[in-house]
């Protein structure tokens, strides 16, 4: 290739190199791809003796999961991304080219994930009549929890769930699911451009699954629906010092997005967080 | 034995029925004014009903009875739901579902028996299961007990011996959707002591899909299918 200079003499060697890796560039890639094999398989090894010494922990240990998660995120290794190699490889055979999540766990780990997140968006869309879209992270938990989802998915999530369990061998704890793997379960979502996000109502968690924002009016009102379980305009004037007007047009703001229901019954109308539907199912 | 009869009985269970969370719901019980809530409303309201119905056995329900039951009547919260809001439900419920409604699951019985006057819409039919669904229920339970051709006597499906013990299940074959139905209801098999004016919409089903035949005079008909 070039001479190796110094100084000055160095952005002679770059453009130089550009022009080499022009007519090199099949050399250079050849090299290139061989050097990082080589990290990456040094790498691999690593996490590989790593994963499988712990590998019964990180499937049975949520706290553990989401450590190790992290640390996969910290290197720049993407759990989920990983896993996706496994399809493509799946199908030549497995060999080594074969994502190490599947060498190590069988597909486990990666199931995991897409089985959580396939299920919580499962549950935002047959929910999303009753709560507007807006689901709590916690609420999103029990259901997934239980396997639970409503209507047509109800059998098949439950087969999944027990052919999940069986293969991760789970002892069948309540904690299995945290709300870290829901997180990041949604988080796998966002390249699908599908609008799942994650907002922060008061101290609450949500999973918005139409893509709209909430107002800080808003925000505050669900906040105190939170506290208090339900809303009416008189209490927004007394509590918040709004002026009647502004309390209502918030509340009717909420309603037409379908996040609260109405409640006609009291002496005055009260407006109720549909978030406690969820332990039902419909 | 006749229509009226089993029309009225509204046995009492061993169990009793546990409401679904929605029902602690307040909100539950006001019309909601958004039509996608509303949507789901209706869909939650249909399917409460539709399990009362089955777990009580009801066949068909009076709303002007059941407006006071707690059905209709939360009493720890102290809603309900008034009459208009329930006919309302009935009328979603018994609309199809490509027309936006409940797939079917109420018709209204309009009869001379019935309160006259304006108060027409009061006795529905809840098609917990459809006379459809009734009719593959029958076919199933024919199939499993190998009585293709035989002749069986209306009544004898209703109240005979063999569709009363659970015991009976175990001689038969096993196919899922039997089991599931012995399981499911333990005083035996789901259509015994069926509405009569049900079990022979059921039948009417089967006769026009050419599967069996009824005769006989009204009240003791007899049927094959085949």
């Amino acid at each position: 290739m070039s001479r190796r200079g110094v100084g000055l003499g160095t952005f002679a060697n770059r453009t130089q190199a550009s022009q080499s890796f022009a007519t090199h560039g099949a050399n250079l890639r050849s090299t290139h791809l061989a050097s990082l094999q080589t990290q990456l398989s040094v790498f691999q090894s690593l996490l590989h003796t790593f994963a499988l010494e712990h590998s019964s922990t990180i499937k049975s240990n949520p706290t553990f999961r989401a450590e190790f998660a992290r640390m996969c995120n910290t290197i720049g290794v993407d759990p989920l991304a990983a896993s996706n190699v496994k399809g493509k490889n799946g199908r030549r055979g497995v060999g080594e080219g074969g994502s190490f999540w599947t060498q190590i766990m069988g597909g486990d780990m990666n199931d995991f994930y897409f089985e959580v997140a396939v299920r919580v968006v499962e549950l935002c869309r047959d929910t999303r009549d009753e709560n507007g879209g807006l689901i709590g992270v916690e609420e999103c938990q029990k259901r997934v929890r239980k396997g639970k989802a409503i209507g047509s998915g109800l059998e098949v999530s439950e087969y999944a769930l027990l052919g999940w369990k069986r293969n991760c061998n789970h002892q069948v704890h309540t904690d299995t699911f945290r709300r870290d793997d829901i997180l990041r379960a949604v988080k796998s979502l966002e390249p699908l451009g599908s609008g799942f996000s994650i907002v922060h109502v008061g101290s609450k968690k949500y999973i918005r699954s139409i893509p709209k924002e909430l107002n800080t009016d808003q925000a505050t009102v669900l906040e105190v629906i939170q506290v208090l379980g339900y809303v009416s305009v008189s209490m927004l004037k007394l509590n918040l010092n709004w002026e009647k007007a502004r309390a209502q047009t918030v509340i009717d703001d909420l309603l037409a997005d379908g996040l609260v229901w109405l409640d006609a019954q009291g002496p005055e109308n009260e407006y109720w967080s549909p978030q406690n539907l969820l332990d039902d199912s419909g | 034995m006749s229509a009226s009869t089993a029309a009225t009985a509204a046995p009492a269970s061993s169990t009793s029925f546990v409401f679904p969370s929605t029902y602690n719901f307040p909100a539950f019980f006001t019309p909601q004014p958004n039509s996608t809530t509303r949507q789901s409303q209706l869909r939650k309201w249909s399917s409460l009903i539709q399990s009362w119905c089955r777990h009580h056995r009801i066949y068909r329900l009076s709303i002007i009875e059941a407006i006071d039951s707690p059905l209709f009547h939360n009493a720890t919260l102290r809603k309900r739901l008034d009459l208009a809001e329930a006919r309302t439900i009935v009328d979603w419920m018994a609309k199809k579902e490509e027309e936006g409604g409940g797939g079917q699951r109420a018709e209204w019985i309009e009869g001379p028996s019935a309160n006259s006057g304006a108060k027409s819409k009061n006795l529905a039919w809840i098609w917990w299961r459809r006379p459809d669904e009734w009719a593959d229920v029958l076919v199933d339970w024919i199939d499993a007990t190998g009585q293709r051709g035989v002749v069986l006597t209306v009544f004898e499906l209703v109240q005979g011996e063999a569709t009363v013990s659970q015991g009976r299940c175990s001689v038969l074959r096993f196919d899922y959707v039997f089991t599931q139905i012995c399981q499911a209801n333990s005083r035996g098999l789901e259509f015994h002591g069926m509405d009569h004016d049900v079990m022979m919409k059921a039948l009417n089903v089967l006769v026009k899909r050419g599967k069996a035949s009824v005769f006989g005079n009204e009240g003791e008909e007899g049927v094959k299918i085949f």
